[in-house]
């Protein structure tokens, strides 16, 4: 009988882990929009958004209520299977990669005499897992360029499929740099590879760690398609890219695919190059591993933000220089040292 | 619970095979044989080889099939291609259907198709990733690095035959953008 | 030399220097006061005195009104927007026995040129520092002299180009911004 209830109790947690941290991704835009608003508006000396609410707070709100209330156009002679599916296609890679992101090891529940782990699944592939995964999500803006019957849209979708190929190798690189730096494929391991102090952290691996986490950066803000790579939904040129005949909650599942990748690459980068949940120092206060976590976290993402509101967007061959010629060669030499690193 | 998740994996599977081929549009094909390579990924998670999985999704559907998406957006392929379906093969392509069946399903009820798993029980393929890396650079290095060479010609074939083309046209020079 | 230029150069790329000053100039801004306006809510801006906004017209220091209705505005006007029909009054209304009986002018087809009030002879009409004009049907628009004579409100003495506190007065059937006059701050821009 024993073993049988212990069985129900971890299927139990593991769909309520997965329910929360499902819920947890679909909540997460709001707040994001709003932060970007106001960094935005603070970068450029405005205030932002400021009328609904204080502060603006209740904006996103007042967004998601537009969105839900707006018109759902289907244009003409598009294609409906594609059209529907595409926004979906791009949103479940994006919460399907949670699957296997660590966001701190076990505690115990209080209560029950069980231990909880703060991860959906320790996979021993983990890294390649997410990096495959991750990749899925340029379906939907290739597929939804494709569908709308849309110049505009067919070129974003086909600057999106050129770019996706580009850096998602440079990605990879950084990554396998890191699994040498840690010996394993498994985030977990990855963290606690990083353990101790500030020093064990893979970004002041030197020489090659900051390397590694500049291609990881570049090939990250390509990879979620954010400026200054964000050639996919050129409004200069291409008015909106991929999602040009978009509109309503189709429009707004892919703005949260976008947000969560953008989230995804905080994450990943906090969870490869700066620790995890370890603590920087050793501080003799009780501070739970995960505030460090999030705290990580957000500090990405606010460079996200913040890059995104310095720089200008590159030019489409430049884009493509800087992922063939520069980033690659960098990795490949990179990798050399590296391995020259671990023998020694 | 095994088995039913092997018989959802390889019906869609098949399933989408199917529509692959009997497609009218290329994009849809291109999608279809997407839902089949993520089937078959998942029937390698079952095989309890998730370094096969990973990889295959990693390599045919994130990236050989997004080079080909590419392509096919690119490509304009009229109605007319699509109109005729078979190309007047379908007899023999019949005939060719028919036999391999035969053969396949003759050597899997007589048992010709199954190995014994040898040394990789469950508990050492929980290590996967080392039992193929360990394998790959050990026993078989020498068709692993015959394999890696031929991808090597490959590259520097494609790399030549588009500097050729290239010299070729009087401006071709200019780089080309989307 | 050309070539320390271009080591330099590298180095400079390899340490993102241009990047990361871009972002210190970002940072800096994003730390500092927002100069936006919180207009209406909060803040009004009051213009400099040679802000040419809605007309008013002006009376003496005896209460007679000035205009003479001697229609110079409405020929100087480019656009023709000030009608001005005159009639005789000895009531002492206006500071000669011509006053006007209609004194009206189109806002939407004024361009706030200041041409009227450089023709009036009597410095009758002058443009204002009113800019809050919209309104909520086509009619509104002709402002008629009986609105026009009473005094704005932001009187001539007043020195201007200042951020006033302001309140928000939301109607029926208009919108206001009243500005504080004693409460007023400069704002660097
Ligand atoms: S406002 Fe001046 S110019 Fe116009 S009618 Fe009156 S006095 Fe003449
Ligand atoms: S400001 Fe210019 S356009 Fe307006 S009423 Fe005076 S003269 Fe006419």
């Amino acid at each position: 009988m024993m073993p049988d209830i212990s069985i129900i109790l971890e299927t139990l947690l593991i769909v309520v882990k997965a329910f929360i941290v499902t819920m947890v991704l679909f909540v997460m835009p709001l707040p994001l929009t709003w932060l970007e608003r106001k960094i935005a508006g603070h970068i450029q000396v405005r205030l932002g958004p400021w009328r609904v609410g204080p502060h603006g707070v209740l904006q996103p709100f007042a967004d998601m209520i537009k969105l839900i209330l707006k018109e759902d156009i289907l244009p003409y002679k598009a294609d409906r299977f594609l059209f529907v599916l595409a926004p979906v296609l791009s949103m479940v890679p994006a919460f399907a990669v949670y699957a296997a992101i660590p966001f701190g090891e076990s505690f115990k529940i209080p209560g029950i005499e069980r231990e909880m782990t703060l991860y959906l699944t320790d996979m021993n592939v983990g890294v390649l897992y997410i990096l495959a995964v991750s990749g899925l999500g340029v379906y939907g803006m290739i597929f939804g360029g494709w569908a709308s019957n849309s110049k505009y849209a067919l070129l974003g979708g086909l600057r999106s499929s050129a770019q996706m190929i580009s850096y998602e190798i440079a990605l990879s690189f950084a990554s396998i740099g890191v699994v040498m730096m840690a010996n394993s494929l498994s985030l977990v391991d990855i963290v606690k590879a990083q353990g101790g102090s500030l020093l064990n952290w893979n970004i002041f691996y030197l020489p090659v760690g900051p390397i590694w986490f500049a291609v990881f950066m570049i090939g990250g803000f390509a990879e979620s398609s954010r400026i200054p790579f964000d050639l996919p939904e050129d409004e200069g040129t291409l008015s909106s890219g991929f999602h040009t005949e978009y509109s309503g909650m189709k429009f707004a599942f892919f703005m949260l695919a976008e947000y969560i990748a953008m989230v995804t690459i905080s994450v990943l980068s906090v969870i490869m190059f700066f620790g995890g949940w370890n603590a920087p120092f050793n501080i003799p206060l009780p501070i739970p591993p995960i505030f460090w976590f999030v705290g990580k976290v957000a500090f990405f993402i606010y460079v996200f933000m913040w890059v995104r509101f310095t720089l200008p967007r590159y030019r489409y061959d430049q884009l493509m220089n800087i992922g063939w010629k520069i980033l690659i060669p960098v990795s490949l030499v990179n990798i050399l040292l590296t391995g020259f690193m671990r023998i020694g | 619970m095994e088995q039913l998740f092997f018989y959802i994996f390889a019906i869609t599977a098949v399933v989408a095979a199917i529509l692959v081929v009997s497609m009218r549009n290329a994009i849809h094909s291109a999608f279809f044989l997407i839902v089949c390579l993520l089937q078959v990924a998942a029937i390698f998670v079952l095989l309890r080889s998730p370094f096969l999985a990973a990889v295959q999704v990693f390599i045919y559907v994130g990236a050989v099939m997004v080079l080909f998406l590419f392509a096919v957006l690119v490509l304009d392929v009229g109605k007319e291609a699509f109109r005729e379906h078979m190309h007047s093969q379908s007899v023999p392509s019949l005939v060719m259907v028919a036999a391999l069946l035969v053969i396949m399903g003759f050597m899997m009820f007589s048992g010709k198709l199954t190995v014994p798993p040898g040394a990789y029980n469950e508990a050492a393929l929980a290590k996967n990733t080392e039992v193929i890396g360990r394998a790959v650079y050990t026993k078989f290095v020498f068709p692993f690095e015959v394999v890696s060479l031929l991808l090597l010609i490959a590259l520097i074939g494609a790399v030549v035959l588009v500097m050729r083309e290239r010299g070729k046209g009087a401006d071709r020079n200019k780089p080309e953008d989307i | 030399m050309g070539d320390g230029f271009k080591i330099f150069e590298l180095v400079k790329k390899v340490l993102f220097t241009d990047f990361v000053k871009g972002l210190s100039i970002t940072l800096g801004y994003n730390v500092s006061r927002s100069i936006t306006h919180r207009y209406p809510d909060e803040e009004k801006w009051i213009p400099y005195r040679r802000f040419r906004g809605l007309h008013t017209l002006n009376k003496d220091e005896h209460g007679r009104e000035l205009c003479v209705a001697c229609e110079l505005c409405s020929k100087a006007c480019p656009t023709q927007c000030i009608t001005v029909i005159p009639m005789e009054d000895d009531t002492g209304r206006g500071i000669a026995d011509r006053v006007a009986k209609v004194w009206k002018v189109d806002l939407v087809r004024c361009l706030f040129c200041g041409y009227c009030e450089d023709a009036c002879p009597t410095r009758a009409v002058r443009l204002g520092r009113e800019y809050e004009l919209a309104c909520i049907d086509s009619r509104c628009n002709v402002r008629q002299r009986e609105e026009l004579l009473h005094p704005q409100p932001t009187p001539e003495a007043f020195e201007g180009g200042v951020v006033a506190r302001a309140t928000f007065i939301r109607k029926k059937r208009s919108i206001k911004v009243k500005a504080d006059l004693m409460n007023t701050k400069k704002r660097s821009i």
